[in-house]
């Protein structure tokens, strides 16, 4: 079995040894591999990434081979199998991941700050759906090259990334919310930002304070917080 | 497409199977092979919602037309033979299509969602335009992937109704 041995091991800010709530055989594969990645912020695997999006900016994903990202990072072919080790068709996935950690490894100082949950939700808002709207690479991949992207995030394929969420979220929640609610709490919001990272809509704008603490102060903590009002109950 | 994958449809096969000329396909879809299989899709996306409107009927309020809307949109997404062929085999061609599709939907989505708001007690500061933005993504995001969430299970669906969904929402 895939084990989430590398998260929940990690020495990093925020993941503790509950970091991983028990996944689902088979789903967490990408979790870890990007988590250990960003986690142990490996300095091949940054490098990698960094290369992989200096590639894909320039090419578009669909043109750039492995090849291509070793010969930008300056490293062997061998080693990009090793980094991705599931080879072209897992590098949206990895490289995402991998940017989605990184950034709320950076934020996660931030984050851990946090006094309330309404704090922590404007915080993160603004970091994800922030990155959405200015990340240059990720924008020009949706416009250019949808059919790559988009699928990893609909259908049963969110899966994995509800799942990562849930590891991303779990540390950060638990202040706040008991722990059988955050994978739903953990859910919910990952469904709030890819909705609203991939299709923008006026009255979300990372950029206005007052808009992300209107979405989280009036709609999202309300919502968070009806879950621990009625009997604590795991999802099925 | 549903026979033979989105992919390997041809403009020939479409006409052979429509009993038409080739010309008169390009005449109706001046766009050859790529607005047909948009319209196609585009179609059967109406058609899926068309079915789920009938499926969840008259409903006396938000809550229930929420609930039933869920588990019926989950039903008939686990039954569309047809889309879970092309998730599996040609997700790659498939999401992008009905991404584009997807705004379309989310409008009428709110708009319903917006004239049912507007007959419930709002929680202070809650505006029904943003409320039924909210609502249409949430609900089509969790129809598509329900997560953790068991739609078959009655009281799982309105545990999320009623928190995930209308806590921040309307007044209980």
């Amino acid at each position: 079995m895939h084990s989430v041995s590398v998260v929940t091991n990690a020495t990093a800010p925020g993941l503790g040894p509950d970091g991983a709530a028990e996944p689902v055989d088979g789903t967490v594969a990408v979790v870890d591999e990007w988590a250990a990645g960003y986690v142990a912020a490996h300095g091949v695997q940054r490098r990698l990434v960094d290369a992989a999006l200096r590639c894909i900016a320039r090419w578009g994903i669909r043109k750039t081979s492995l090849d291509d990202i070793a010969r930008e990072a300056g490293v062997s072919r061998a080693t990009v199998y090793r980094v991705f080790p599931g080879g072209k068709d897992r590098l949206v996935e990895v490289v995402f991941c991998h940017e989605a950690g990184r950034f709320l490894h950076d934020v996660d100082r931030e984050l851990a700050a946090a006094q309330t949950l309404d704090d922590l939700l404007v915080t993160g808002m603004t970091a994800m759906l922030g990155v959405a709207s200015d990340h240059a690479v990720l924008g020009s991949v949706i416009r250019h090259e949808p059919e790559l992207v988009l699928p990893h995030f609909a259908f049963h394929q969110l899966d994995r990334v509800l799942d990562l969420a849930e590891v991303l979220c779990r540390p950060h929640l638990e202040r706040f919310l008991p722990a059988a609610d955050v994978r739903p709490a953990a859910e919910l919001l990952a469904r709030v930002v890819l909705s609203f990272g991939f299709r923008p809509a006026a009255w979300v704008d990372p950029h206005d304070p007052a808009s992300i603490g209107r979405l989280v102060r009036t709609y999202l903590t309300p919502a968070l917080i009806s879950q621990t009002a009625s009997p604590a109950q795991e999802m099925s | 497409m549903a026979r033979d994958g989105i992919g390997t449809a041809t403009v020939e096969d479409i006409a052979r199977e429509a009993g038409v000329a080739r010309a008169t396909v390009y005449r109706a879809f001046p766009g050859g092979r790529d607005e047909l299989v948009s319209a196609a899709v585009t179609h059967a996306v109406a058609d899926f919602f068309v079915g789920l409107w009938a499926d969840i009927g008259d409903v006396p309020d938000l809550t229930t037309l929420l609930e039933r809307g869920l588990v019926a949109g989950r039903r008939r997404l686990d039954e569309h033979a047809v889309l879970q062929r092309a998730l599996q085999d040609e997700a790659d061609q498939i999401v992008p299509q009905l991404a584009t599709v997807m705004p379309i939907i989310i409008e009428l989505l709110r708009t319903e969602l917006g004239a049912r708001l507007a007959s419930e007690r709002l929680r202070p500061g809650v505006e029904v335009g943003e409320a039924a933005d909210l609502l249409a993504r949430l609900v089509l995001s969790m129809i598509g992937s329900p997560g953790g969430w068991d739609m078959d299970d009655p009281a799982a669906v309105r545990r999320l109704v009623r928190g995930q969904l209308l806590a921040g929402v309307v007044e209980v």
